[in-house]
């Protein structure tokens, strides 16, 4: 069976780099680095990733935006996406849940375990 | 049979105890989390070890300690202390020798390291690692704390923003835009920190950012509150690596190019002296102001800095700055940067401590010019090396073979008191002892790792023992080498060697000749071939001269060839002085010597060697059966690109002058291409200046140039007599600016010989006086002297003076 490949979108260089690492060095997954939701958008459609691990924050166009992108192209919509924030009320998170992704993981995290919090939300084997 | 031994550890995450339990399972091991928790485990019963974090919560764990000792049951027990920071030496002593601590481990803690110190006081032999999954994570952690090095500095760049903030709202004007920013900084900072293990930052970072959030006005309160945040997140993430669990692998484009620091907020300026810089083998990091300077500094330091001074309300910050550089240890060479009009007082820049001095507008190239010839200077400067072991006659044995070799020794048999040490003699290569009671040179090395500003000194292990599990602990604390003890001599010269070459330090045993402490002939040649090419691009002369003392083999024939040592040795040390920092002096074998004087021409060099050559017949040796003699040499000088391109053909051109000196008759100096016999002209100077304070007179230098004088500068007072003196002398100047405090001969004798020579027939005298003194005033005046200024000057005033003793000068 081939890795699993997931589409990371972060604008932030030292985060997108550090979870890179973790996801192929503990996931061992191929991945796909963009660092803005319109690049993120284009290359789902192009190299349709297994999943997506989309960053909240982001200017131009943040993560919940280009959701609803995604969402909206059919060749993209059926792939899993999971969010990626640093707000911590419960309020936020709610509102994100309820935009209809995968899931929904917490910044900072720990680049031991990410790899392993992602597969149990779309039961990978890692 | 005895029982398991008892162990306590308290204070450490329970996933390190489960850890411990499994990597020692012959051992019975507890966990408390809380003082208190710990107090009554204590003395509920006795424990076999206990192992006592400083972070325990609850009484602070020196306290928790000190109870101990005074129950039965725990009076004695051997404890492994767990400190954060780093304990100085009054903390590390009250440990030791108070509560009779075992042991000291520094934080970040290194499993492994803590594993090995229990499992030795235990008697006992940990089992090996099982998980097989560890290579994976050990590898990530490694490369997560690469990244962070990679990054750092963007991530300290947000904490400036929060700074700012907390700033101007303690001054009262945080504005919208500004809190908007340090808002968004400080979401960031919550959200990526932790990832690179400063769980404590991201908390921080969060209060931040619940602070700054929305638009509630803010007191000043929390003004308060938030600058003491900011201050405790910088100081969280300055902290050594938290995750840091193997040293990061060496970065595989380690830069070791010098790092400038550039101070200037005119950005056009800063991109073009980047360019210019980064193409003559200079890193750049460029800041706008001294405050964001400072910062930098305190990153990583920087081995330059230009600095862009400004008259007005900026001038005095940046006056204090430049002190605080020069009063570093070690120092900073600053070289300072100003407009014309607006920032005059250059004596002022030259008495903090500055380096050199240049007026705006300048081009690029003569900014990094001059940046190159002060690291060269500071460069040149001896090599230290801090050699920590807790066996003194190790230490007298190291420090009995490098020093002399060019090498300056300090020694510490005190593991405790290294901080201190190290920042107090701020090595350039540093040894440390494996094994050392209470706290092991592998701690030491750890933690130097991990602060920024030590991370790239070289450490040396001393180890008596070469197993591969120690070399591995060596090389995994992030050593660059071992040897292993007993040492032998060539052996760990070579290495410190190996080590020295790899920083580039200019100045290395493999460099210097042993005999003399010059450069050698290697060397020379490197630094020859690297002014060749200045030379060409900037299109600046370059000359070579060959030195051979003459009749040399007479003397080792009648004196011995100790005394011949001597005389080469002495030699060395008159040419050392005679030449500047900048130009090359070296021994390329028996008794010749090449010199590399970059920016002069042979006429200047003719006209140095000339000096050199008379200061040198005026040396007195002794020799066999107390007999007396002086020696001469003969010179040989060429010039790039007249006499040859490349140093093969300078060398010959030169070697050939040499030879026509010798048949000459010796004892005299001959330039290439210039016919046998035939004089060397006299140079013409508006002002000759005599000061043997070179920051001074590099600001007089540069005011004078500048303005289009001819000039040239002298150090010594005998060698401006030399030099002004005779028939034909080597100097005429119209203007000698005269330091009354000189080597040589002092300014008054210099003064009495011109007027002896009647030299002041035909050149005015100012004196520089060290204070105003009305008794040496009227004593210069009747002696002569035209005119007198005291230090401290001001340069403009300088400037009048000297255009006044230029005017109506008398007839030459």
């Amino acid at each position: 069976m081939a890795a699993k490949r997931i589409l990371l979108v972060d604008d932030e260089d030292d985060i997108r780099e550090v979870a890179q690492l973790s996801l192929e060095m503990v996931g061992g997954w191929e991945v796909i680095a963009a660092n803005s939701g319109q690049e993120a958008i284009r290359r789902a459609a192009a190299e349709r990733p297994d999943a997506i691990l989309l960053d909240v924050m982001m200017p131009d166009m943040d993560g919940p935006t280009t959701f609803r992108n995604l969402q909206a192209d059919p060749a993209t919509q059926g792939i899993p996406v999971l969010l990626l924030t640093a707000k911590v009320r419960t309020a936020d998170r709610e509102r994100f849940s309820e935009l209809g992704v995968a899931g929904v993981l917490s910044k900072p995290f720990d680049p031991l375990t990410l790899a392993r919090e992602i597969a149990d939300v779309l039961g990978w084997d890692v | 049979m005895t029982a398991a031994p008892d162990v306590l550890v308290a204070g450490l995450p329970e996933s390190t105890v489960d850890w411990l339990g499994r990597r020692l399972p012959g051992a019975k091991i507890a966990a408390a989390h809380e003082s208190p928790a710990a107090a009554d485990a204590l003395a509920g019963s006795s424990w076999s070890l206990l192992v006592l974090d400083a972070g325990l919560p609850g009484l602070p764990a020196m306290d928790l300690l000190r109870h101990a000792r005074t129950l039965p049951t725990a009076e004695s027990v051997p404890v492994i202390y767990c400190a954060r920071g780093r304990p100085d030496a009054r903390e590390s002593q009250a440990l030791v020798s108070r509560l009779a601590v075992d042991h000291i481990l520094l934080h970040p803690i290194d499993p492994e390291e803590l594993l090995r110190c229990m499992a030795a006081m235990l008697g006992m032999t940990p089992e090996k690692e099982p998980a097989p999954a560890a290579d994976s994570r050990t590898q990530l952690s490694a490369a997560v704390t690469g990244l962070w090095e990679r990054f750092r500095g963007t991530v300290l760049g947000r904490v400036d923003a929060v700074e700012d903030a907390a700033i101007a709202l303690l001054e009262g004007r945080l504005d919208e835009e500004l809190r908007r920013h340090a808002t968004r900084e400080a979401h960031k900072l919550a959200g990526s920190v932790g990832t690179f293990g400063f769980a404590e930052g991201s908390r921080i970072a969060r209060e931040i950012e619940g602070m700054l959030e929305g638009s509630a006005p803010l007191g000043q309160g929390e003004a308060l509150r938030l600058s003491e945040l900011a201050v405790a997140l910088r100081a969280e993430l300055e902290r050594p690596h938290a995750q840091r669990e193997v040293p990061a692998p060496a970065a595989a484009e380690e830069d070791d190019r010098p790092l400038l620091l550039v101070v200037d907020d005119d950005a056009e300026l800063v991109e073009r002296l980047s360019m210019e810089a980064s193409g003559r083998d200079l890193r750049v990091e460029s800041v706008a102001g001294i405050r964001e300077a400072r910062r930098a500094v305190a990153r990583r330091r920087p081995d330059v800095v230009l600095l862009s001074l400004s008259s007005g309300e900026g001038a005095d910050d940046g006056l204090a700055f430049l002190e605080q550089l020069a009063d570093g240890s070690p120092p900073v060479p600053a070289v300072v940067l100003t407009e014309q009009t607006t920032f005059t007082d250059r004596v002022e820049v030259a008495r903090r401590g500055g380096r050199g001095f240049l007026q705006k507008p300048v081009p690029p190239a003569r900014v990094v010019d001059t940046l190159q010839q002060v690291l060269q200077r500071s460069a040149a400067g001896e090599t230290k090396i801090l050699a920590v072991d807790d066996d003194p006659q190790i230490l007298a044995a190291i420090r009995a073979l490098l020093e002399g070799r060019g090498l300056r020794v300090s020694t510490l048999d005190d593991p405790l008191q290294f901080w201190e040490t190290l920042e107090r003699t701020a090595p350039d290569l540093l040894m440390l002892d494996v094994d050392m009671p209470h706290l092991s040179g592998i701690e030491l090395c750890r933690v130097v790792r991990n602060d920024p500003r030590w991370s790239g000194l070289p450490i040396l292990f001393l180890t008596a023992r070469v197993d591969a599990q120690t070399v591995e602990r060596v090389f995994s604390a992030g050593a660059d080498d071992y040897v292993s003890k007993p040492f032998v001599g060539p052996e760990l010269v070579t290495r410190i060697n190996n080590r020295l070459d790899r920083i580039h330090l200019h100045r290395t045993l493999a460099e210097t000749d042993p005999l003399t402490g010059v450069a050698n002939r290697r060397r020379s040649e490197e630094v020859i071939s690297h002014f060749l090419r200045l030379a060409s691009r900037q299109q600046k002369p370059l000359s070579v001269a060959v030195i051979d003392l003459d009749l040399f083999k007479q003397v080792n024939d009648r004196h011995g060839h100790a005394v011949g040592d001597e005389v080469l040795q002495r030699m060395a040390k008159l040419l050392l002085r005679a030449f500047r920092a900048e130009d090359v002096v070296a021994r390329w074998g028996g008794e010749e010597f090449v010199i590399g004087m970059f920016g002069m021409d042979k006429g200047d060099g003719v006209q140095r060697l000339t000096q050199v050559l008379a200061r040198t017949a005026e040396e007195e040796f002794e020799g066999a059966e107390g007999a007396r003699f002086a020696v001469t040499f003969s010179a040989g000088i060429a010039e790039f690109p007249a006499d040859g391109a490349d140093l093969a053909s300078l060398y010959r051109a030169a070697d050939a002058a040499l030879y026509q000196a010798k048949a000459g008759g010796r004892n005299r100096v001959c330039a290439a291409g210039w016919g046998e016999g035939e004089d060397h002209a006299t140079e013409s100077v508006d002002v000759l200046l005599v000061e043997d304070d070179s920051a001074l007179a590099g600001l007089l230098m540069h005011a004078l140039d500048t303005r289009g004088y001819r000039t040239h500068w002298l150090q010594d007072g005998q060698a401006a007599v030399d030099a002004l003196l005779g028939a034909s002398p080597a100097l005429r100047a119209r203007v000698v600016l005269l330091d009354v405090d000189l080597p040589g001969m002092d300014g008054m004798g210099v003064l009495r010989t011109l007027d002896r020579e009647q030299v002041l027939q035909r050149t005015r005298v100012v004196m520089l006086t060290a204070r105003s003194n009305e008794t040496e005033t009227l004593k210069t005046l009747e002696t002569g002297a035209f005119d007198h200024v005291a230090k401290p000057f001001s340069i403009p005033v300088l400037l009048q003076r000297i255009r006044r003793a230029l005017e109506g000068e008398p007839s030459a």
